[in-house]
């Protein structure tokens, strides 16, 4: 046993959570939410061994897209939706147990022979919560795929960006319910009302024990009874240090910003437009 | 309050359980409270009995019932937690929004409240993802809990937002409980109130009271303790709750009469009800 390993659960981080290790999306429509990535800055690196699974970079930020069919399982639909996050964790299977303990759903495992087992739970909607502590040393994906040896395999970021966060929908009076979760589990703590970042100031802010990275929980909005609203992570945040200097390289790559109504691009943040049905991106100003 | 804020039960009437559904439907109800045997005994399987509920419609008030989840250890811990699981599912499937935990009657059940809190909390935590509220009953026989106040207790300081109370009118009656003691009860956490009489003064033991619950309730307005669940009817609206009321009656005759004659039963003791709530209130709000 290490060291690490032996260290016991500081209260305030019962995990010894670490940031974001990756954030992944399914779609059947992989090519083209590939191009839409390239836009956004992130490189295609390597791809999974025995899967439909390509793995993105930018900077410090993994990005993963799924489109494998899981067996007997109908193949993922064609908007990109976020299927999953990774957390990095001091213990992946001693985050695991604990969140067992405490009441998560076991997700079901798929590793192959000769693949990575990366243990989770269900999140929200049909989401998953992985725990990987295995990104310090050496990385999962030096496992798992295959790297191009055409590609850089640590492009680097475009104007600073990395992981700020993500954005969960959730169901009326819902909000209760899921600060529980993410408190009893994880450790997260809710910021006081009315501290928000970037251009969407809504909903409730938590933020992560390690305080690398943010969740905004959204119940729908007042008057929005007729609108199909579901639970579900919704859209990634990316933090950059100078918005205006981002969304002008986005720009120039081809990326286009919602600039109407209460969104505009400021010094604060920035949404791009809806992409392939379902895809947004954030942009919320962080020197994270 | 009018008869949308009352419902059925599954339970007190014989049949298939369209012929049920259709039945309550039919007197005017809007609400229907499920028994996992209507789901897992239906000749077409479970598809087909969620098919029914939701083509019925019926809003469900809620779904019963997990029994003796709370205070054990081990392998009958790991083996409640699995069964709970299935039960959380099958409510998921039905639209059923509240799933009603009874106080154990385990002998194998520790005492040790802090034991039994936190098992409820995890119960609580399964529940999140698929918004469900856990409302928890104390069993008039239950082991170690088995008067309002003690659930109460219990999930006050479980401190969890879908963790709340189904409060009997049944096992209140037969315990004799003092309703001055509902004033303690924040009226928010009470996630079901169930309604029925029974027809005679006292059940002087457990095994009287096991027996009086399950063969012979009757509706309010039938029995000899009407007057009571008129008041526990009233203390509850003072308090402020505004949730639903469930007829809870477990009755042997019931079950050998036509469905439309025990629907126009239920029918007739909301009326009895409603009537009685309104007319007592008037003077109240004459004075003021």
């Amino acid at each position: 046993m290490t060291a690490r390993a032996e260290r016991l659960p500081e209260p305030s981080n019962p995990l010894g959570i670490d940031g974001i290790e990756f954030v992944e999306y399914a779609t059947s429509q992989a090519q083209a939410f590939g191009a839409v990535l390239q836009k956004m800055g992130f490189a295609p690196v390597a791809r999974h061994r025995s899967r439909e699974v390509t793995l993105y970079r930018q900077g410090s930020m993994n990005l993963i897209v799924n489109s494998d069919s899981p067996s007997g399982k109908n193949e993922p639909d064609k908007t990109p939706t976020l299927a999953a996050i990774a957390l990095r964790v001091r213990d992946a299977g001693q985050a695991f147990q604990h969140s067992l303990d405490l009441g998560a759903w076991e997700m079901p495992t798929r590793a192959a022979a000769m693949e990575l087992h990366i243990p989770g739970i269900h999140g929200v909607g049909d989401s998953l919560i992985y725990f990987v502590d295995r990104y310090r040393d050496f990385a999962i994906y030096d496992v798992d795929f295959v790297f191009d040896s055409n590609a850089k395999p640590d492009p680097p970021a475009l104007a600073g960006l990395h992981w700020f966060g993500l954005v969960q929908a959730i169901l009326p009076d819902r909000t209760a319910d899921w600060l529980d979760f993410y408190r009893t589990l994880f450790g997260f703590q809710v910021l006081p009302r009315g501290k928000y970042f970037g251009v969407l100031p809504k909903g409730t802010l938590l933020e992560s024990p390690c305080r690398k990275f943010y969740l905004q929980l959204i119940e729908p909005p007042a008057g929005a009874e007729e609108m199909r609203w579901n639970e579900g992570l919704v859209r990634v945040g990316l933090g950059a240090p100078d918005v205006p200097k981002a969304v002008k390289a986005l720009q120039q790559r081809g990326v286009v910003f919602v600039d109407h109504g209460a969104v505009q691009p400021s010094d604060k943040g920035a949404l791009t437009q809806v992409y392939l049905g379902g895809a947004t991106f954030e942009l919320v100003v962080s020197h994270l | 309050m009018n008869l949308d804020n009352f419902g059925m039960d599954t339970i007190t009437l014989a049949g298939p359980l369209e012929a049920k559904l259709k039945a309550v439907r039919e007197a005017g109800f809007t609400q229907i409270m499920l028994n996992a045997t209507d789901i897992v005994g239906h000749p077409g399987g479970e598809a087909a009995a969620v098919a029914a509920v939701r083509s019925s419609g019926l809003r469900v008030t809620g779904f019963q019932v997990l029994r003796d989840f709370e205070g054990l250890s081990g392998t009958l811990h790991a083996y409640k937690v699995d069964v709970a699981k299935g039960m959380l599912e099958m409510c998921h499937a039905l639209g059923s929004t509240v799933l009603l935990a009874c106080s154990t009657v385990s002998p194998h059940s520790t005492h040790d409240f802090s034991l039994i809190k936190k098992d409820l909390q995890k119960l609580a935590m399964l529940a999140v993802p698929l918004n469900i509220r856990i409302a928890y009953e104390a069993l008039s026989w239950g082991r170690h809990v088995n008067l309002f106040p003690q659930s109460w207790e219990i999930v006050a300081e479980a401190d969890r937002a879908n963790l709340g109370l189904c409060l009997d009118s049944f096992h209140i009656l037969a315990h004799g409980t003092e309703l001055d003691l509902l004033a303690d009860i924040d009226p928010l956490k009470v996630f079901l109130v169930q309604l029925s009489d029974f027809l005679w003064q006292e059940t002087r033991s457990a095994e009287e009271r096991i027996e009086t619950a399950r063969h012979s309730r009757v509706f309010p307005g039938e029995g000899v303790h009407s007057e009571k669940v008129i008041e526990l009817v009233r203390a509850l609206d003072e308090m402020g709750y505004r949730g639903d009321y469930s007829f809870e009656v477990f009755n042997d005759d019931y079950r050998q009469l036509p469905l439309p004659v025990v629907a126009q039963r239920a029918r007739a003791s909301v009326k009895w009800i409603t009537g009685r709530v309104a007319r007592r209130s008037l003077p109240a709000r004459r004075q003021a």
